[in-house]
Parts: structure tokens; sequence; C-alpha cells
């Protein structure tokens, strides 16, 4: 990338509930019951503006896991939070996360649009597939259908969707659809929005789910736990972007980041053992084990990853997992040969799935400044340890440091989530 | 014999509802009004929509809860699109910001959904399977199958121990197992509201075995009646109002509608209707269940499965 880059980035905040790590509900500022509490809520969109943040996002999924430690489970339905939420706040944008495995298009459609349209324009739509037999079966199935037939109607629904919005934008009337999964037509009678119609984005990481971002995406929640592994992605779903006839610039890519912060380094990994130490010991081994489908337990703390931990999963169209984080925590494995527990003790720090930081703001504000201008990120999507007190930190000290070196907004000068991700920094010049 | 006072409720249809999200002032004047509850979107299931113009009735609900803090509401759906896990998730959601204050009414089909290959079955459209009859049974299936969920986790399986590090009493959250017209495994993944499970009513002129709250419909719990029909002042007007008379059973309730006009007008019937002192107000704010003094829900069966392990004090690393 040649010549410094302008403009400023995205910043969003994936709200993982009370925050990423398993004892955020631990923290004396929360109730045992801030996960469905109201005002907790309110709370995060208020201060979320404050910092004139681009959006909060809810990842969702219809199948429960276990809450007994950890409040990540517990799921207010996104559309209704965000719709509250919204109501109590003017420019936040509000990113909801929807399965097309197992809704229907048609409703999902106009409850989206109603959400954009009462929000004033700010709603966007995390595109996601869904996995395994424990969703299925809250709808009377034995499974899901395996990964490329999940996209394949993923690709049909985001379209249908699409083409609704359209009509309703600009009234064009009914829209007929005769596909292979989907047989409608109707028209939706829910307003345009300010914005006329969500924003989509797009959170996998296959080459299907690349290939549907490079196609209709607008945003790309990625993950990703290397510099160069991002610049690479980055660059990836831009040239897919120009493949479909888009401008660069119309897709923005948003890794997560996974935060722990501190006035200073000692501070900060201090506060992240402590909230480790203060969650389940099988948090860490289970969700390696679930990113990377080998049990974890089986290994040896105390020696390398074997090789055929680390080769590629026997089938990926049964493999759970997602392939785009597995393809980065691989990376990682391979590029400093730690030992398990060596591992496991490094993704507190680095990251677990998505990339981690555990640091200062002003260490934070460097790395943040040092991706964007190396071409790897347009913003990122900042996940907080615990959100309570995590987001006021974003808001009160990395976010000013962010505007002295003019890579962050003063004021919200736009008013949708379309506006604000078309204010951002353009793509630079490969 | 002197006849109880029913209460009073409201139908908006698709534009009204645009309205009241969508004009401060005439919310305001909504938020106050003393009334049962306010059935939101009721033109989707009450036969008489569509309209020109709607609102998805959970995102408006979302919205009120926000604005509103007096208001009671019933969100009106149906099998038509909407699963019952799905719909079980946002019912359950509402209740929790709205403290109690919002409900479910369900009815056979929506109005305003798409012709389709499989638009004559609810659940058709999503094409995740046959799908079921649009019917009363499936209505009704469909909200004990919402109930059964909510049920599952109740809101007292919080316990936040910071000592043991156990936060939820996770084998007190129960699979639903429901089978019959729906096979959904469950559990929800959200406990229940703290105000107790949501209210659910059908919508249904048959004296249907429901099983749920309440029924709105011909010699139901309550009924809706066109406010062209009848005029609050008409001393007639409980006869033509749902049977009104001294020695059959009333429904307990009036739910006033009057599609394509504005809400201001609307609500200007409203007032005519409680000035008029044939019916009693409820003040606004108390729940749902409390307002309509409703018999609290069964426990939950005793022999459901836990859906996770008793949770334990874990060590520190």
């Amino acid at each position: 990338m040649s010549g410094k880059r302008s403009g400023h980035v995205i910043l969003g905040v994936n709200v993982l509930v009370l925050g990423y790590l398993p004892a955020s509900w631990q923290s004396p500022l929360l109730e045992k019951d801030a996960s469905v509490d109201p005002r907790y809520w309110e709370r995060i969109g208020a201060t979320a503006e404050r910092g004139t943040l681009d959006a909060i996002f809810l990842a969702d999924g219809p199948q429960a896991g276990d809450p007994a430690y950890d409040a990540n489970p517990i799921r207010l339905e996104p559309t209704v939070d965000w719709g509250y939420v919204a109501a109590a706040t003017d420019n936040i944008g509000v990113v909801a996360t929807a399965s097309t495995t197992f809704n229907d298009p048609f409703e999902l459609a106009e409850r989206l649009l109603s959400l954009d349209h009462l929000s004033g324009g700010r709603a966007g739509w995390n595109v996601v597939t869904t996995r395994g037999v424990n969703a299925a079966r809250n709808f009377g199935l034995p499974d899901v259908p395996f990964r490329d037939d999940r996209y394949e109607r993923a690709a049909e629904f985001v379209d249908l969707v699409r083409a609704l919005w359209r009509s309703a934008a600009d009234g064009s009337g009914e829209v007929t659809h005769h596909g292979e999964f989907f047989d409608i037509q109707g028209r939706l009678r829910v307003p345009p929005s300010l914005q006329q119609y969500p924003v989509l984005l797009q959170a996998g990481g296959s080459p299907k789910g690349r290939e549907l971002a490079g196609r209709v995406a607008e945003g790309v929640f990625s993950a990703e736990l290397t510099k160069t592994k991002a610049i690479e992605h980055y660059r990836l779903v831009k040239g897919l972007a120009s493949k479909n006839g888009r401008s660069p610039d119309d897709v923005k890519i948003l890794p997560g980041l996974l935060l722990s912060l501190g006035s200073t380094e000692e501070e900060a990994r201090r506060r992240s053992d402590e909230l480790h130490d203060a969650g389940p010991a099988s948090y860490s081994v289970g969700w390696l084990s679930q990113a990377i489908g080998y049990d974890a337990s089986k290994l040896e703390l105390d020696e390398p990853f074997p090789e055929e931990v680390l080769a590629a999963p026997a089938d990926p169209q049964t493999f759970l997992g997602s392939i785009g984080f597995r393809e980065s925590i691989v990376a990682q494995i391979r590029k400093t040969n730690p030992t398990v527990r060596e591992y496991l003790k490094q993704t507190r720090y680095t990251g677990s799935g998505h990339a981690g930081f555990v640091g200062t703001p002003e260490q934070l504000a460097d790395h943040i400044e040092d991706w964007f201008h190396s071409g790897a990120i347009d913003g990122f999507n900042l996940q907080p340890d615990v959100l309570v007190d995590g987001l006021d930190v974003i808001v009160d000290e990395v976010v000013p440091i962010l505007r002295k070196r003019g890579l962050y907004r003063h004021e919200y000068d736009t008013h949708t989530l379309r506006g604000h991700f078309a204010a951002a920094s353009p793509t630079p010049a490969s | 014999m002197t006849k109880s006072r029913r209460y009073l409720g409201l139908a908006l249809d698709g534009p009204q509802l645009l309205e009241l999200t969508s004009d401060d002032a005439l919310r305001d004047r909504w938020d106050g009004l003393p009334l049962a509850f306010t059935v939101l979107g009721s033109d989707r299931i009450d036969g008489s929509g569509p309209a020109a113009t709607t609102l998805s009735v959970t995102s408006a609900a979302a919205h009120l809860a926000y604005r509103a803090r007096h208001a009671r509401v019933l969100i009106a759906a149906s099998p038509h699109y909407d699963h019952p896990y799905n719909l079980a998730r946002r019912v359950a959601s509402l209740g929790h910001f709205t403290g109690g204050r919002s409900g479910l009414l369900l009815g056979v089909a929506d109005a305003y959904a798409p012709a389709g290959e499989r638009a004559d079955r609810a659940w058709g459209n999503a094409n995740l399977g046959p799908g079921a009859s649009l019917t009363v049974t499936t209505a009704i299936a469909a909200g004990q199958a919402i109930r059964s969920l909510e049920l599952g986790w109740p809101f007292e399986t919080f316990i936040g121990d910071r000592e043991t590090g156990i936060l939820v009493q996770a084998d007190q959250i129960v699979y639903s197992d429901i089978e019959g017209v729906y096979e959904i495994a469950g559990p929800l993944n959200l406990p229940g509201p703290p105000s107790g499970p949501s209210v659910i009513g059908v919508l249904s002129d048959d004296a249907v075995d429901h099983g749920l709250d309440l029924r709105i419909g011909a010699d139901g719990d309550a009924v809706i009646i066109d406010v062209d029909d009848v005029d609050a002042g008409d001393a007639d007007a409980d006869a033509d109002a749902g049977g009104a008379d001294d020695e059959g059973v009333n429904s307990a309730g009036i739910i006033l509608r009057h599609n394509a006009i504005s809400l201001g007008a609307l609500l200007n019937e409203v007032d005519g209707w409680l000035a008029s002192g044939r019916v009693r107000e409820i003040t606004p704010g108390t729940d749902l269940r409390r307002a309509l003094e409703l018999a609290p829900v069964p426990a939950r069966p005793s022999d459901l499965r836990p859906a996770f392990p008793a949770p334990a004090p874990h060590a520190a690393l």
C-alpha cells in the first residue's frame, strides 16, 4: 500500500451480552440479571452513542447454550433488543444477526425493514447461517443442511429479502420470486427507511461466505489473528466486490478484536488474568475444541499440537465450526509453535478466534492505526471483556486519541448506518 | 343484577400503528389511557386487513416499550410465517422490556403474508418442512408451544453467586419436547420475564378449548367491535357489544376497532367510551396478567428433561 491513508476508521462494538469473557457477569457494577435488564441495554446504547461509534452488533442463533457460568448464552432476540435501544438513541447503528436457515424471508424482511424505519435508517442485518442439531430440533428437523446447502439457501434468501426491500423503497409493487428454495409473490407494506433499507453485513469466512460478501455485503465482520492474513482477506473481498461490478468502497471490512484495557500493560494483563481465572476452566478448552473440530481436552497440555490436529478437518461438509476461524487459529499456531497450555494462555492476550488485545488505550490506538494504514481493515468490531466499564474506556480514552490523530469523527455528521459507512475512509489503492 | 362493567381495549390496523409510532403527542396520549390493552396490528389476523401500509408488530412493540411506559399491548401474530420458536423468543424478550405489559394474540393467518406455492401452510414459505394447516388448531398449538418454551427457563434460575462462579441454576432449565402439530425440543435461549409467563390469547369466534389465557371472539373473554356498529352512548350498546344482558355470561372486555380512520379520531372515540361510564378503567402501568385479573399459569410438568447439568463451583485455574 502506498501513501498514507486519509479519512477515518469505522468502530463497532460487538455486544457479547455482558462481555466476551464468561466472568464478565461478576463485575460489581452488574446485577445478576443484567443480561435481561432493559436499563443495562439502554446504557450500552447510550454509552456507544456518546462515543460517536458507528454501530453496535448483536450475535444470535436459535439454540440454547449452557448459561451456568457465563451470560453469553443468554440471548434476548436482537430485533426486539435493538428496537428498544434504537428508541433510546438517535445516531448509533444497530446491527442484528439473523439466520437465513431458520427464518421465513418475507417475515424477516418485514421485521428488519420495520426496525430500520423505526430507527430512522440505522439498522443492519448480519447474515448468518445456522449449524448444529440443537438448532434443527427447535424447528422439527433432525439436522441442518450441509454447509454448501446452507449457503445456497442463504444466497437466495438474501436476494429475495433485498428484492422485497427495494420494492418497498421504490414502490415498484409486487415481487414475484420462483426459486430453488422459495416461491413467493407479494409486496412488503412497510415504508422505506431514511436509508431506504437495512445495511447488509456478513460474517462467514468460508469461500461461499466470502462469495456472498463480495456480491452483496456492505460490511464484513471477519476474524483475523494476524495482519498478514487480514491484508490478504481484505484484498480478496474487495477484489470480489469489484468482480461483481461494485466499488470496493461499497464493502467495509471489520475484523473483531477482543479487548482487555488498562492504564498500563501490566494492569491490563492482570485484569485479563483475573477475569480468566474467575471463569470456568473449561472455557478455553471448550472454545478451542469447538473451533478446531477436535476435542482439546484429550491433548497433552505441555506438548505442541499434534500434526493431525492442525491438518484440514476431515469433512468440510460436517465440521461444525467456522472455516474462517479455524484457518486463523491454525495459522497462528504454526507461526509460534506453542504447547497447548501456552497457546491457551496466549489466547487470553492475543485472541480466541478473533484477535485479542491486552494493553493500554494508547497501544490500542496504535494497533488500530497500524492495521488501518497497512490496508488490513476499514475498522474494527471491538469486543470488550466486560462492557459495563470497558465500553466507557473505549469511549472516554480510546476515541479521543483516535480523534487527535485524525482517525475518527468528533461528532455525528451522518445519521444513518449506511451514511456512517460511506463517510469512512475509502479503500486504499493497492 | 348489576352488570359489572367491561374493560375497554383497542385494536389498531397497520396505518394506525404507523401513526402511533411516529407521532409523539398521539403516542403519549394513548400511553396514558386506562385501557386494558391494545392489539397491535389487529388487521393481520381479524379479517380486516391488509391495509396499504403496516409495520412488523414485534418491531413496533419493541419501539413502544421504550417510548410508552404504561400502555399494555397484545401483538397480533399467526403461525402463518412465524414459527413458534422464533415467536417465543420475541414474545419473551418483549416481556423483559415491557415489564410484563406485553402479550400475544394468535390468529389463524396473516393478511399481509405473500402468496406462493406453499403459502397456504403455516411456516410453508420458509420451506423447512411440510408446514401445518392454517387452522385455529395450529394457532392454539403455536400458543401452547410458546407457553411451554417460556416456562422452560424460569427467571428465578438467576442466582449470581460470585463465590462459586455460578450465574444460573442451569439444571432448572428444561427441554420442552413438544410434539404434535409442532416438534420443538427447546429450550429457549433466554429466561422468561420476571413478571411471569406472557399473556397469550387466541382469536376465534368458536368456543375452542385453548388452554391459554383468553379467547377473543364471539362470546369469548373479549370481543372486537367496530366503532361504526355501536355507539358508547347507545342504551342498547351492551346488547350489541357481545352479549350484555342481565342473565348471560358476558364478554369481560370490549375491543374497539375502527380501521381506516386516523389514530387521533380513534382515540376520540375511546375518550367517548371512557366518559360514558359504561366501561371500567384499568390503571395504566401494571402488567397484563394483573390488569386482566387472569389466573396464574399452571406450573410446568415436573418430568421435563433438564437441558444442562447441575452447575458446580469451579476451581480457580
